[in-house]
């Protein structure tokens, strides 16, 4: 499949510090990836450079086969929406003339505005003006702005950083909704549980270089030390090893019913994070 | 390059209705016009006086307005939003000046007739005006631009205010210093000479001249403002 994002040997100093170091990566088209690492990893720095916000120091990035010191053009920008920490809305206007603007920028037909309000689960509240909405609603307004036109190529910043868990899952199903019809999605995060639920790919950045970058799945199995937690009626937990010799030891407490659950012990990803870099993942 | 004027109205269209509700902002177009008053019953209606009020509302409406805006833009991070945008630099700046030069035309009519400014030759005075409107727009962009804060703005701004809503003072100035005469070349100056020549009756063979300076100010000043804005495009 053909790869929407090229990037190869990318750095990025600023003054004297390093935020991005000998990065490699590509993005297949229809493809959701997610980036994950904690503050000053260099999630930011990347995407800025994707999306020609930002110039990197050395190496090359290309996005749909346009150089990164060619992104300022409008024909790659109708194809692409960003959302990012630095995304603002008008606060003395109603969420509807906020998103009115944005259909006459990509025109795009003011229906849309009514259907990606509904994904965002906002539908009844466009006549409310942003300065009184609380942070979730303006995330949730900004993520209505950034998929408007729906684009080829979505880069999500901490999407949902703000939000509930209630209104985190309803964004999850709109952007794998988004995903079937084709849009391929960047996300950054430091959410493993988000990471999990949307992405076919995870990079782990650290430090300003991408650590690993596999299927979530992959990685866990990788990182699996191959046994069995069960957990027992006494309440303790007993790691078993795979094979003959903890096959015996299962059946023993089976026998002597004694189990109530037995889980396989592979790591989350939050696990194979800190295992990698040595530090746990925060924000 | 093709323009979109679906475009430079949407950006309008959200400038009217946000400005109306920027207080801070919208009203000062009360300045040249409180000024207008104010100057109307105390001195003689002399070109001096009608153009100080006009290079005031230049100043102070056009260049402080578009200063103000688009330092707000930046300020509340939505500037990066329309340059993210498939919006082009020309669509995002004429959408952004549009308000502006309605506001500033509201507040030159209004404060013609304050002082009952009827000039000779209507057309050639407001050539002269649009031109200059042009350059304080430019002003405007280029200190909006560089300010991080809309209260950063509103101080940018000053000395602008004072040298082009005040200049034809410094004319004082350059008689005894002659070291300041390239003065009389700024385009608040410019305008009064021109004004003055109309009044006289002068045609175009001896006005092109003042208009040329007003335009190279002008073109001066969409080439930095252009300049300013590509470099706000990237982060450093």
């Amino acid at each position: 499949m053909e790869n929407i994002i090229e990037v190869k040997n990318l750095a990025k100093v600023f003054g004297n510090q390093a935020a991005l170091e000998d990065v490699n990566f590509n993005v297949k088209k229809g493809e959701i990836i997610g980036f994950l690492g904690p503050s000053g990893s260099g999630k930011t720095t990347t995407i800025k450079i994707l999306t020609g916000q930002l110039l990197q120091t050395s190496g090359e990035a290309s996005v749909f086969g346009v150089k990164s010191s060619a992104l300022n053009k409008g024909s790659f920008r109708q194809r692409i929406g960003v959302l990012s920490d630095n995304s603002g809305l008008y606060q003395r206007l109603s969420i509807e003339d906020n998103l009115k603007l944005y259909c006459d920028l990509y025109h795009v037909p003011l229906k849309r505005m009514d259907e990606v309000l509904d994904l965002v689960n906002l539908g009844n509240e466009k006549k409310k003006i942003v300065s009184k909405l609380s942070k979730g609603m303006t995330q949730r307004v900004l993520l209505a702005r950034t998929l408007l036109h729906e684009p080829d190529l979505l880069f999500l910043d901490e999407p949902t950083s703000a939000l509930d868990p209630a209104n985190s899952q309803q964004i999850h199903e709109g952007l794998r909704r988004l995903n079937e019809k084709g849009t391929t999605i960047f996300l950054t995060t430091h959410d493993m549980s988000e990471a999990e639920a949307l992405c076919n790919r995870v990079a782990f950045l650290h430090k300003g270089k991408i650590q690993l970058l596999d299927e979530p799945k992959t990685l866990r199995r990788q990182f699996a030390n191959g046994s069995v937690k069960v957990e027992l009626k006494n309440g303790n937990v007993v790691s078993i090893p795979n094979g003959a010799e903890g096959a015996d030891e299962l059946y023993q407490y089976m026998s002597k019913n004694e189990v109530v659950s037995i889980h396989s012990d592979e790591p989350t990803l939050g696990d194979i994070f800190v295992q990698v870099t040595g530090k746990e993942l925060l924000v | 390059m093709t323009l979109s004027w679906k475009r430079i109205y949407a950006i309008l269209q959200k400038d009217w209705k946000d400005l109306w509700r920027n207080y801070f902002v919208s009203s000062i177009i009360l300045l040249p016009i409180v000024m207008a008053v104010f100057y109307s019953k105390m001195m003689d209606q002399t070109i001096d006086l009608h153009y100080m009020i006009i290079n005031l509302t230049l100043a102070s409406v056009t260049a402080f307005i578009q200063c103000a805006v688009i330092a707000e833009e930046k300020e509340k991070h939505t500037l990066r939003g329309l340059m993210l945008s498939p919006a082009s630099v020309t669509e995002i700046l004429m959408g952004k000046s549009l308000v502006t030069i309605v506001l500033s035309v509201l507040t030159l009519i209004i404060c013609a007739y304050i002082t009952g400014y009827n000039p000779t030759n209507i057309i050639m005075i407001a050539i002269a005006l649009i031109i200059s409107m042009v350059f304080y727009l430019a002003i405007g962009t280029i200190l909006g631009l560089i300010s991080r804060t809309i209260i950063e703005a509103s101080f940018i701004i000053m000395p602008v205010i004072f040298l082009f809503g005040f200049g034809s003072m410094l004319m004082g100035l350059v008689e005894r210093y002659p070291a300041l005469s390239f003065v009389e070349y700024l385009p608040n100056i410019q305008l009064v000479e021109f004004a003055y020549k109309v009044e006289e009756g002068a045609g175009f063979a001896d006005l092109w001249s003042y208009l040329a300076v007003i335009a190279a100010w002008a073109v001066v000043g969409i080439v930095l403002s252009g300049v300013v804005y590509k470099k706000r495009e990237l982060d450093e």
